[in-house]
């Protein structure tokens, strides 16, 4: 039965990693693959205020926000974190963007910024309400605006365009691994929104794809950041601890929360991009997976 | 060894698997799985339903069989199959065709035309990006969604074509794995419409929440719908949950509530093999209320 189950699973990785199709029956993705034995949540960062916008450069290096503090750490290699901006205006979510560029959604600055080399932040579109937000390989830059609950784009040229309303509580934003599918998380309800990409940008065939696990009694997921793997899972940062969901949308398992505090956002970093890193309140906690994550490509 | 080369072996290693699997079974293709003397063949055609406003932007290709015996001015069955490819194909794991037409010809199902409906996919929107698959939330979620699409879509698109009953008894959805279940919340959600389920390796099991079903219908009033579950001891045991008790907690629940349901254990695992070997009888306890008349 061991054996059997070994070679479900061999199958079913080499199925991914080729792409098969969809009629392959025992394709499914259990946490067992990607939780390693041994590991567990370590301690990055503490006494911090409320942690947010964990994203990697190209080193490994993560970096993360407090957003009532308006500043962000770096944490390198090594594990050291730093200090390496206090002027951000309250940004919440922030991501890294084509070229090293750390871009953010600035809730106090109602704009989306980009950071340079020394952390000082420029606007690139202001007079806006963002929360969460995702960059593409090309420099596009998809973000959440919970106050007027909509999603909105900015092209690569800086044109800012509506792409979707009347939500419930969009939240977390992110990209499929292929950068043409996109996903919002609703923090106040179940869904998963799934939306095709269109070459101008726009989005199309809003879906439910998944749905996320609820509280016992409870109606909101609690759903917030997001990020995805090589293989396509996706995790999400909900009530219920961090959800991975499988690449039809299927609900693979759910990995525990580092404490039992809000959990705000999540990426992969380090140098092989086989940590995860989660903000949760006063702090940031990491975990090795047998996985690794994804950088989006131009 | 390059790594062309090992997707070749692998990609032959899991082609060959399953091959190697079929080759051992133990059920075998009757003559009602066969291609008989003298016994008039249906026509299948093929279509692609691209107009769906119950999964938008969903293409999938579908297939109809319709027996020689079909008469436009007698209302025929109907039959519709989820993962239709899998089925309508002569070689595939049921053979569908050909034992319509047998058993058909022999009176032992009623005049009936198949609807072969393969799962959705929404097209990735540039080349080399990933389509979004749909089978799973089609066939694994819970709720009437399924349903209205065969009814508010497929239905008036064949409607259109064929003359067919419109009572719930002369209607049957089958499928295999996520399809089995799929087929019985098509019943399950919609009674009026659908009586009679045939399930292979049902995933009642816990991919959307499906594993609920045996607590649902003990403790709801019996709908008229007609179980005919197909099971292997070896089937799956995985992180949604394991099919063999899950199959059997669906025939307790189903005889508890006075079901008409029958379940047939065999040996093996994940596939059609088996339950395709047993089509033909499955399909005369289903339909033999509609055939007798």
């Amino acid at each position: 039965m061991k054996i059997r189950n070994n070679i479900a699973m061999l199958i079913a990785v080499v199925i991914s990693l080729l792409g098969a199709n969809a009629t392959v029956e025992s394709q499914d993705l259990p946490l067992s693959m990607i939780l390693i034995d041994g590991e567990k949540w370590e301690l990055v960062s503490a006494d911090h205020t409320f942690t947010e916008g964990p994203a990697v450069n190209t080193a490994g290096e993560v970096f993360f926000t407090d957003v009532p503090k308006s500043e962000i750490y770096k944490v390198d290699l090594a594990g050291k974190v730093t200090l390496w901006s206090d002027q951000t205006n309250r940004t919440a979510g922030a991501i890294m963007g084509p070229e090293n560029v750390l871009y953010g959604a600035s809730i106090g600055g109602g704009a989306i910024v980009k950071f340079d080399a020394a952390g000082k932040p420029t606007p690139i579109v202001s007079d806006i309400v963002c929360n969460d937000l995702v960059v593409n390989g090309a420099g596009g830059i998809y973000f959440t605006d919970h106050g007027n609950k909509k999603v909105w784009y900015v092209s690569p040229q800086g044109q800012l365009q509506q792409v979707d309303q009347n939500m419930i509580s969009p939240n977390g934003i992110i990209l499929w691994p292929d950068q043409k599918q996109l996903i919002v998380s609703n923090t106040k309800g179940s869904e998963l929104w799934t939306y095709r990409i269109e070459a101008d940008g726009s989005l199309s065939h809003k879906q439910a794809y998944s749905t996320m696990r609820l509280p016992v009694g409870e109606t909101e997921s609690g759903a917030d950041g997001m990020t995805v793997d090589v293989v396509g899972r996706l995790y999400v940062c909900t009530h219920e601890g961090v959800q991975v969901f499988d690449t039809q949308g299927r609900l693979s398992g759910i990995i525990a929360k580092p404490q039992q505090k809000f959990l705000s956002n999540i990426c992969f970093g380090g140098k092989n991009l086989d940590t995860l890193y989660v903000t949760t309140m006063d702090k940031v906690y990491r975990r090795k997976l047998n996985t690794q994550g994804v950088r989006y490509s131009k | 060894m390059s790594i062309s080369a090992l997707r070749v072996v692998i990609t032959l290693f899991c082609c060959l698997l399953p091959l190697s699997l079929v080759a051992q079974s133990p059920y075998k293709y009757g003559p009602d799985s066969q291609r008989q003397e003298g016994v008039p063949q249906g026509v299948v055609t093929k279509h692609v339903w691209d107009q769906s406003k119950i999964f938008p932007g969903t293409v999938r290709d579908y297939w109809i069989y319709v027996p020689a015996q079909y008469d436009k001015s007698k209302p025929a069955c109907l039959m519709i199959f989820n993962d239709g490819g899998g089925y309508v194909r002569e070689n595939g794991h049921s053979r569908v065709s050909i034992v319509f037409d047998n058993l058909i010809h022999k009176k032992e199902m009623p005049v009936t035309i198949g609807l072969f409906i393969n799962p959705g996919v929404i097209p990735a929107s540039a080349a080399g990006a990933q389509a979004r698959r749909n089978r799973s939330f089609e066939y694994d979620s819970l709720g009437d969604q399924y349903a209205r699409f065969l009814i508010e879509e497929m239905l008036p698109a064949l409607g259109q074509q064929y003359n067919l009953m419109d009572d719930a008894n002369s209607r049957a959805v089958c499928g295999i794995s996520s399809g089995g279940i799929c087929a019985f919340t098509a019943a399950w959600e919609r009674p009026d419409v659908f009586s009679k389920v045939l399930s292979y390796v049902g995933s009642f099991t816990n991919i959307r929440g499906g594993h609920v079903y045996p607590a649902l219908i003990r403790k709801t009033e019996r709908k008229p719908i007609r179980v005919f579950l197909q099971e292997g001891k070896g089937d799956l045991d995985n992180l949604f949950g394991n099919w063999p008790l899950s199959n059997l907690q669906m025939e307790a629940a189903l005889k508890y509530s006075k079901y008409d349901v029958k379940l047939v254990m065999g040996i093996e695992g994940h596939s059609g093999r088996h339950g395709g070997t047993i089509l033909p009888d499955a399909l005369r306890w289903l339909w033999k209320d509609v055939a007798a008349k």
